[in-house]
């Protein structure tokens, strides 16, 4: 398993299952995402009508990017006031669902999707600041440009982890997303360099079209004067920022674009974690190893068997 | 093996071959005690000349005989700081498992960053050529090691930047 999924896999197979004609059952389950998110499935009327709760800790910040816009559109008839405790409910009644299999399996995908959907509002609001601003510089020389168009739109922060955040900024010929990522130890902070550096070198190596990543341990000038951003000046926190260019900013393109940025700080961290954890292992067998060979020093204890002249042998006692 | 590395490691093995030759030395100092003298350091006449055998500035092996121990302490390459984590990670997970090692020292001494304390004790149940061995293997395998382990995370990461920015293209 090389690369995340955008969507709940366990809120996915639930609901399929749920979905596949199946008696209709009581459901109370939690589950957990990644970025502190929860989900709550649960059937608190009747055994046939589904609540999904998504409780996300950023949700103020993305509604003021216009989440609420957005899971509308997602979710629009299957919006219901929020279960207390969570921040977005939707409410699927079994008795009427789409009669096709495959409109249940997308609706069933969408879901799932909930946490990506709900996180996706400020980077569509971002696309759709690039395309204003795009149409306004059009009309203008690059040195002439006012300044409002030449800088581009506000800085967009969503503070979806305690010490984490993503921020998004738009201009008019790119949206630069930019991620501060807090390393807790040492060895994540080496290994998290090394796999930056890849990220950064791909884009000159193999994948001319990808995003330029860049990488610093201060916060770049993008986010000078934004509240929160603070210079620690210890290497702590990086922050990785990812320039997305016009040919990932057309309208074919923004679903998947928006899905896969949004598993970058899971993706990264997850391939951190992994590699410690083979690096442990090796580490495990060659010790093994070792102990092989320095037991070979120890020379062979086993008593051979002695023999008299006439063949019988004996036991030496105790 | 490269070319500085057997002259490197004979030198070792030829040092050590002639410092494991020790014998039972009850202490001086404490009646009924039977300690290592070179950790003791309670008689200075019984302890040796130390030796360093150096292959370059990061890389050398310290040999401090005694009358009943000797003491081998080795400081492994570290060219960067991935090596240096990774030589780190591996001396801890082998010093945590200094019990089954027998020879294996807990703490490295200053400087260095894995010890071995080989007794009187040690060379009279184990045979001496096969523990010279084991140390010399010790110190070919955990060069390669380190290296391999390096490559695998740089291959490694290189693997996961392309496959999530090829979702890009």
């Amino acid at each position: 398993m090389l690369r995340l999924d955008y969507h709940n896999v366990l809120i996915h197979s639930v609901l399929t299952e749920r979905f596949s004609g199946a008696p209709p059952v009581s459901i109370d389950q939690t589950v957990s995402d990644f970025d502190g998110v929860t989900f709550h499935i649960s059937t608190p009327e009747a055994k046939t009508k589904i609540l999904v709760s998504l409780q996300i800790r950023c949700f103020q910040d993305l509604q003021r990017y216009g989440a609420d816009e957005v899971l509308r559109r997602e979710y629009g008839p299957y919006v219901v006031p929020p279960e207390p405790g969570y921040d977005f409910s939707i409410l699927i009644d079994l008795e009427n669902l789409p009669a096709e299999q495959e409109a249940r399996d997308e609706l069933a995908m969408k879901v799932a999707l909930l946490k990506r959907n709900a996180m996706a509002a400020p980077f569509e609001q971002a696309y759709q600041e690039y395309y204003q601003l795009k149409q306004e510089a059009a009309k203008f020389t690059s040195e002439e440009a006012p300044q409002g168009v030449r800088e581009g739109g506000e800085v967009k922060a969503i503070h979806y982890r305690e010490e984490e955040a993503i921020y998004v900024k738009a201009s008019h010929d790119r949206i630069t997303v930019i991620f501060s990522t807090i390393f807790r130890e040492e060895t994540d902070r080496v290994f998290g360099k090394v796999f930056i550096q890849e990220f950064v070198d791909a884009r000159r190596r193999a994948i001319q079209n990808a995003p330029q990543v860049l990488f610093r341990n201060d916060p770049p000038l993008e986010l000078q004067g934004v509240p929160g951003v603070k210079n620690t000046g210890t290497g702590e926190i990086g922050y990785v920022t990812f320039v997305l260019f016009p040919r990932h900013l057309t309208p074919q393109r923004m679903p998947i674009v928006i899905s896969q940025i949004q598993t970058f700080r899971d993706y990264f961290h997850y391939h951190i974690k992994a590699s410690k954890a083979y690096i442990h292992s090796r580490m495990r067998r060659r010790t093994a190893d070792f102990l092989q060979v320095l037991r070979r020093a120890r020379p062979d204890s086993e008593e051979k068997e002695r023999k008299t002249a006439s063949g019988r042998t004996f036991k030496v006692a105790g | 093996m490269s070319q500085s590395l057997r002259p490197y490691l004979q030198a070792v093995r030829s040092t050590l071959t002639a410092a494991l030759c020790l014998s039972n030395f009850a202490s001086q100092t404490a009646e009924r005690h039977n300690v290592p003298e070179v950790e003791a350091r309670t008689s200075p006449e019984v302890l040796l000349t130390p030796l360093t055998i150096a292959r370059n500035e990061n890389e050398r092996v310290l040999i401090e005989p005694s009358i009943n121990s000797v003491r081998v302490s080795i400081r492994i390459k570290q060219a960067d700081e991935i090596e240096h984590i990774l030589v780190h990670k591996f001396t801890r997970f082998l010093t945590q498992r200094a019990e089954s090692f027998f020879i294996l020292r807990r703490k490295p001494i200053k400087g260095y960053d894995i010890s071995f304390l080989i007794t009187n004790f040690h060379t009279e149940e184990m045979l001496k050529h096969k523990l010279v061995d084991f140390i010399i293997q010790f110190m070919e395998e955990v060069d390669k090691e380190i290296s391999e382990m390096k490559l695998f995370l740089n291959a490694r990461a290189r693997l996961v930047a392309e496959s999530f920015l090829v979702e890009f293209d």
